[in-house]
C-alpha cells in the first residue's frame, strides 16, 4: 500500500475527493478496507462520537494467539523401576489417597486402646505401622482376655516407632538448618569422602 | 477546515508509525533477555536480595492444614534482613541480618545460628543459586499467566531422571519476585502449594526492622566443628545431580544407640539418610508421610534404614536399597 494511497484514503473519508476507482479498491483489498474501518473509528473516537461499547473483532486475534501459544507437554510419568538398581522393588504403597484411608484404618483401631490410657504427642503424620494380623485381630475378634498381652506389647512397639519417627523427622529438620553452617576442617574432609564413594568428584563445595 | 483534516490524517500516520515502532522495540527487547528461563531465575535471585518488599503467603500440603506467612526483606546500609512469621497458632519467627539466623520457636529458647537462609517453606537455593540446579533440573519457559492478580511468568522445573518432584514456578513479570510454587509429584498430582496473597515493594525499608534491637537477639550458637567420619556404608545409587554433603555419627538423645547419618542435597532438596540398630527388626517397607516429606524405612541385614526428604517413596526406596554396608 502506497503513501498516496492512504492520504487519498484519508481524503476520501475526510470527504474531500470522491475517488470512484479507490472505493472500487477498497472493496476488493483487505488491506485497504482495513484501514478504512479504522480510520473511520479513530476518527469517531477523535471527534468523540464512538458509541458507548466498542464491539471490536477480536476473535481472530484470539484464534491467532491460541495458535501460537506453545503447546505445553505434560512431563511423561517417570518408570523408575526402568533404572538398573530398582528392578528388584516390591511395589509400594501408593502416595495416594487410598493408601492413607486404607493405612488409617487400620491403624485407627490401635490409636483409639493408645489414647484412652495416656496422651500422645500431637504429631500429624498418617500411620502406617499396620500389619496385617494386627489389622484383623483388632477389627475382626475384638478384645478377649486372650488377647490383652498382644495388644500390649504391639502397643508399646508402635509407640516406640512412632517416637523413633518423630526424633528422626526433628533431626533432619535441625540438619538442614545446620547445612550451612561454615565448617571448614569438615569441608576438606566432605570432599575426599564424596570422592571416596560413588558420586564423581566435584569441587563445587560452597 | 480542510487543512485541519489534513493534518489530522497526517498526525495520525506520525502517531501510528510511533506506535509501531514501540511495539517493534518492546518485543526485540523482550526477545534478547527474557526468553530463556536462566534469565528469569537470574531476575529472580537479583530481587530476592536486593528488593525491600513485604510478602503474605499460604502453603498448602497434602494431610497438613493451611500454614500463612508474612516474609519480609529489606537492604539497610548493604545488609541485608529478612523476617519470615508464621502467622498461625503459636508461632514461628525467623529473623535474619546478613549472615545471622535467629529462630524463635514455642517449647524451645530461641537461638541464633550462622547461615545466610532462612529454612523455612521459601526455596531459598531455587532463589539464589539456581545455577547449582542445572546438574539435576531442566527448566522450561511454559508462558504467561495472572497469579495472585499480577501478570505472571511460568517456569517448570523438572529432574533430568524424573526422579525427584516436579515443580512449577511462577514469577512475577514486573519484579521478578515469586508468586506461586507448585510441587507436584510422579503422577501429576499437587504435594506442596506455595501461593503469595499480597505483595508489596516498597523504597525504603519496612519500619518492623527499625524495631529490632540487636543487642538482645540470641547469642550466636557455636558448634564444635565435627569432623565427617568415614561410614562403614556408602549409596550405590543417587538420583542424577544428587550428592552427599555431609556425613556423620550421632546420638540423637542421650542414653540411645549412635545413628549414622548422611545428606544428600540436588540444591533444591535436602535428604537425609540414617541407618540405626534397632531392637527388634521391621519386617516391611514403610513409607509414610509428613506433609510434603516423605518418610522411607527398610531392613538391611541388621540395620534399619530410613529416608527423609521432599522425595518420592520410589525414589526413597531406591536410595535406601542402594546401599552397601561393608562388614566390619
Amino acid at each position: 500500500m502506497t503513501q498516496s494511497k492512504i492520504e487519498k484514503l484519508s481524503s476520501l473519508i475526510d470527504g474531500e475527493s470522491q475517488d470512484e476507482q479507490l472505493i472500487d479498491e477498497i472493496s476488493t483489498d483487505a488491506e485497504l478496507s482495513k484501514k478504512w474501518q479504522s480510520y473511520h473509528l479513530t476518527r469517531d473516537l477523535m471527534r468523540k462520537d464512538a458509541p458507548e461499547l466498542l464491539n471490536f473483532d477480536i476473535s481472530a486475534q484470539v484464534a491467532k494467539a491460541i495458535a501460537d501459544e506453545p503447546s505445553i507437554v505434560a512431563p511423561k510419568p517417570s518408570r523408575l523401576e526402568s533404572l538398573p538398581v530398582i528392578g528388584n522393588v516390591i511395589p509400594l504403597i501408593k502416595q495416594s489417597g487410598q493408601f492413607a484411608i486404607a493405612a488409617s484404618v487400620a491403624a485407627a483401631v490401635i490409636i483409639g486402646v493408645q489414647q484412652y490410657n495416656q496422651p500422645l504427642p500431637d504429631e500429624p503424620y498418617v500411620v502406617t505401622n499396620s500389619t496385617n494380623h494386627l489389622g484383623s485381630l483388632g477389627v475382626a475378634s475384638g478384645v478377649s482376655l486372650e488377647q490383652t498381652r498382644p495388644i500390649q506389647n504391639q502397643r508399646s512397639d508402635a509407640q516406640e516407632q512412632r517416637r523413633r519417627i518423630n526424633a528422626l523427622l526433628r533431626d533432619h529438620q535441625n540438619q538442614m538448618r545446620l547445612k550451612s553452617q561454615p565448617q571448614q576442617a569438615e569441608q576438606l574432609e566432605e570432599e575426599k569422602d564424596v570422592k571416596g564413594t560413588n558420586e564423581k568428584p566435584t569441587a563445587e563445595q560452597k | 477546515m480542510k487543512s485541519q483534516l489534513r493534518n489530522k490524517s497526517n498526525r495520525l500516520t506520525i502517531v501510528k508509525t510511533f506506535l509501531w515502532l514501540m511495539l517493534c522495540f518492546s518485543f526485540t527487547a523482550s526477545a534478547n533477555s527474557f526468553n530463556n528461563p536462566q534469565a528469569w531465575l537470574q531476575k529472580l535471585s537479583q530481587a530476592v536480595s536486593e528488593r525491600n518488599f513485604n510478602v503474605s503467603f499460604v502453603v498448602l500440603s497434602q494431610n497438613a492444614d493451611v500454614e500463612p506467612y508474612l516474609w519480609r526483606h529489606a537492604v539497610i546500609d548493604g545488609v541485608e534482613v529478612e523476617h519470615l512469621n508464621m502467622l498461625n497458632g503459636p508461632g514461628r519467627e525467623v529473623v535474619r541480618i546478613g549472615d545471622r539466623v535467629s529462630y524463635f520457636e514455642p517449647y524451645t529458647p530461641p537461638y541464633t545460628m550462622r547461615s545466610s537462609e532462612i529454612n523455612g517453606p521459601i526455596p531459598y537455593q531455587l532463589m539464589r543459586d539456581y545455577e547449582n540446579l542445572s546438574s539435576s533440573y531442566n527448566f522450561v519457559l511454559v508462558g504467561r499467566t495472572r497469579i495472585s492478580g499480577r501478570a505472571a511468568q511460568q517456569i517448570r522445573i523438572v529432574s533430568h531422571d524424573k526422579s525427584r518432584y516436579a515443580y512449577n514456578l511462577w514469577l512475577d513479570q514486573e519484579s521478578g519476585l515469586m508468586l506461586k510454587l507448585d510441587t507436584i509429584d510422579l503422577n501429576g498430582q499437587v504435594v506442596e502449594q506455595l501461593q503469595v496473597t499480597s505483595m508489596q515493594l516498597t523504597e525504603v525499608p519496612d519500619d518492623y526492622f527499625s524495631r529490632i534491637e540487636l543487642s538482645r537477639l540470641p547469642k550466636v550458637v557455636e558448634l564444635g566443628t565435627t569432623a565427617d567420619t568415614r561410614l562403614g556404608w556408602q549409596i550405590n545409587w543417587l538420583p542424577a545431580g544428587m550428592r552427599v554433603v555431609k556425613q556423620n555419627v550421632r546420638q540423637l538423645a542421650p542414653n540411645e544407640r549412635p545413628i549414622e547419618y548422611m545428606m544428600l542435597s540436588d540444591g533444591m532438596v535436602d535428604i537425609s539418610v540414617y541407618l540405626q540398630q534397632l531392637p527388634n527388626e521391621l519386617n516391611q517397607r514403610t513409607a509414610l508421610k509428613h506433609q510434603s516429606n516423605t518418610l522411607f524405612t527398610m531392613q538391611r541385614d541388621s540395620l534399619a534404614v530410613t529416608v527423609i526428604g521432599k522425595l518420592p517413596a520410589k525414589t526413597a526406596d531406591a536410595i535406601a536399597s542402594s546401599i552397601g554396608i561393608t562388614p566390619r
